[in-house]
């Protein structure tokens, strides 16, 4: 019953942002003390406008008005005529994404767990972590456009670099907090240092980096999208600046949609994956990550 | 009752503790929580280490068990003296605390000694099966600890211990967790163990019940700090039922025979 009801709640409250986004706009001469400026339909376009681009621009339909899938070639003929369409922007942005997203993993994992079981070398690089850490990390996109060109390695460097340091740090906090007592357990039941490293401090870390695998994706999706403002050939960053270029705010609109869509798709995999990869936690703590 | 020359009693010597001393460095001076302690256990004695909190019985046995550095005296097993961090082949140690693997299930958990020493897939299989039988724990192969109660849990913990088939056995309370017929289940459980295998274990406990029930022969430590105070033989036949001894006189005799004494280093302890 409350779960109805709370459907029922999110449909409605859906459905009226939509309607006041829809037709709002016509009661600001009238109303101007209740509907806000910034409902201008030149800044935030409307869902029908923005529903008819996205067709558009999607090839679905042409431009003449038709359905391209009813005319033979009509979907490939328009596609052909925009380089930056919307499926090869939003390939290339996902594909970026998902580089980023494993090239930071994987070297953050590496990196937390030399560093968070050697104090030594945790203590040398001690001041420099926090330095870099210190630094916006996408006050460095300009210059990694600079240094790696406005092709797809840059994105993926930019990406890397957001996902990383988060990565790091979690693994870092992971491999310093490993409980001492499995470690000796595995001792005693004949581990070698070796084995230890492999049976217990990579497991009892990687729970670390499982929690950290969510935020990553979306910053790395945050990564790719900055890299594409600055310089980019492809990608749905780079086609909200030439939509913001031309003033339109529909074009932007399908590509923030779109972003959405592939935000929400991407995290709700990353969760699963997570929940699979944690399944041996008790339940309410795997709930809640 | 005089301390019985626990040679004569077993066979061959396997754990020799000779004036062990440890003392701790807390704000700036030292704490002494083992001293001058010296025993000797024989092949396939199950000992009980008994004494209040604080004592410095799981110190005893963390430094046999090479997790703890002696600051004086020797250890030998099997005639070898120990060195710190180089665990003994054949001891095997159980923990107070739940240190099972959680993201291992519990045959994973159980093959972990085998999987280490590159026992193959099948023969691990089929000894981890067995394990999991004896210990009374089939249909939870495939669970996680997380999922397990306490007492199933130390049950696995017991099974990853005794899988490698370890001759000496060091047990630091391990039923100290537990409440009251959980920990007689446990008791059976282990009794049930032991008495097939006989290994030589050293069980550390402040349990006099529990220490009555398992042990052939009760080494009394005095309070902080730790020395040995008295040495007391249980004779009670094998095999033991946990629970039905309880209910026997001459469990009742010892019993208070023992208490006493214990009690006088709670006492100190409390003083202190």
């Amino acid at each position: 019953m409350r779960r109805v009801s709370t459907l029922l709640w999110q449909i409605a409250i859906g459905l009226g942002a939509l309607a006041i986004w829809e037709w709002g706009w016509a009661f600001h001469d009238r109303l101007p003390w209740l509907v806000p400026d910034l409902l201008d339909p030149y800044f935030v376009s409307k869902p029908s406008a923005i529903f008819q681009q996205f067709l558009a621009m999607s090839c679905l339909v042409g431009r003449d008005g038709a359905w391209t899938f009813a005319t033979d070639g009509a979907f490939a003929r328009c596609m052909g005529k925009s380089e930056n369409n919307l499926w090869i922007a939003t390939y290339v942005t996902l594909r970026n994404t998902l580089w980023g997203f494993l090239t930071g993993v994987s070297s953050g994992f590496a990196l937390g767990l030399l560093l968070g079981r050697s104090d030594r070398l945790s203590e040398i690089f001690y001041p420099y972590i926090t330095a870099f850490n210190s630094i916006p990390r996408i006050a460095l996109a300009p210059i990694i456009i600079l240094a790696f060109g406005i092709g797809d390695a840059s994105k993926v460097v930019t990406a890397w670099l957001v996902v990383v340091f988060l990565v790091f740090f979690n693994t870092f906090e992971g491999a310093r907090s490993v409980d001492r007592d499995h470690i000796n357990a595995a001792r005693l039941l004949g581990a070698s240092e070796w084995q230890v490293t492999r049976t217990v401090i990579v497991p009892s870390t990687m729970a670390w980096l499982f929690a950290s695998l969510s935020p990553a994706i979306s910053f790395s999706l945050i990564g790719v999208i900055v890299g594409e403002f600055i310089g980019a050939e492809h990608g749905i960053g780079r086609m909200i600046i030439e939509a913001e270029a031309r003033g339109e705010a529909a074009g932007m609109m399908v590509a923030v949609f779109v972003l959405m869509v592939a935000g929400v798709i991407l995290s709700s995999l990353v969760r699963r994956l997570q929940s699979y990869l944690l399944r041996w936690r008790p339940a309410q703590t795997a709930a809640g990550t | 009752m005089p301390s019985t020359p626990p040679e004569a009693a077993a066979g061959r010597c396997r754990i020799e503790i000779d004036r062990l001393r440890k003392g701790f460095i807390a704000n700036g001076r030292e704490v002494v929580a083992v001293d001058d302690a010296s025993f000797r256990i024989g092949d396939g004695e199950f000992v009980a280490l008994l004494g209040p909190s604080g004592c410095g019985k799981s110190t005893i046995l963390n430094m046999v068990a090479t997790l703890i550095a002696p600051s004086g005296g020797a250890i030998k097993v099997d005639g070898a003296p120990v060195t710190f961090g180089r665990p003994v082949r054949h001891v095997g140690y159980v923990f107070q605390k739940d240190t099972l693997f959680p993201w291992r299930t519990v045959e994973d958990n159980v093959g972990y000694a085998l999987e280490l020493a590159g026992v193959p897939p099948a023969e691990r299989k089929a000894r981890v099966a067995e394990a999991i039988r004896q210990a009374g724990l089939d249909g939870f192969a495939r669970f996680y600890p997380s999922s397990l109660s306490g007492g199933m849990r130390q049950r696995v913990s017991l099974m990853r211990t005794l899988i490698s088939q370890p001759e000496i056995l060091l047990m630091d309370e391990p039923f100290g967790a537990l409440d009251t017929h959980t920990k007689l289940d446990m008791h059976s459980v282990l009794l049930g163990l032991w008495e097939r295998q006989r290994q030589t274990v050293l069980f550390v406990t402040h349990d006099l019940g529990e220490a009555l029930t398992l042990a052939d022969r009760i080494i009394l430590l005095s309070a902080r700090p730790g020395r040995v105070k008295q040495d007391f033989r249980v004779d009670f036949p094998r095999p033991r039922d946990a629970v039905a001894l309880r209910e026997t006189r001459q469990y009742a005799e010892l019993f208070s025979r023992i208490w006493h004494s214990l009690g006088e280093e709670f006492a100190k302890g409390r003083s202190e």
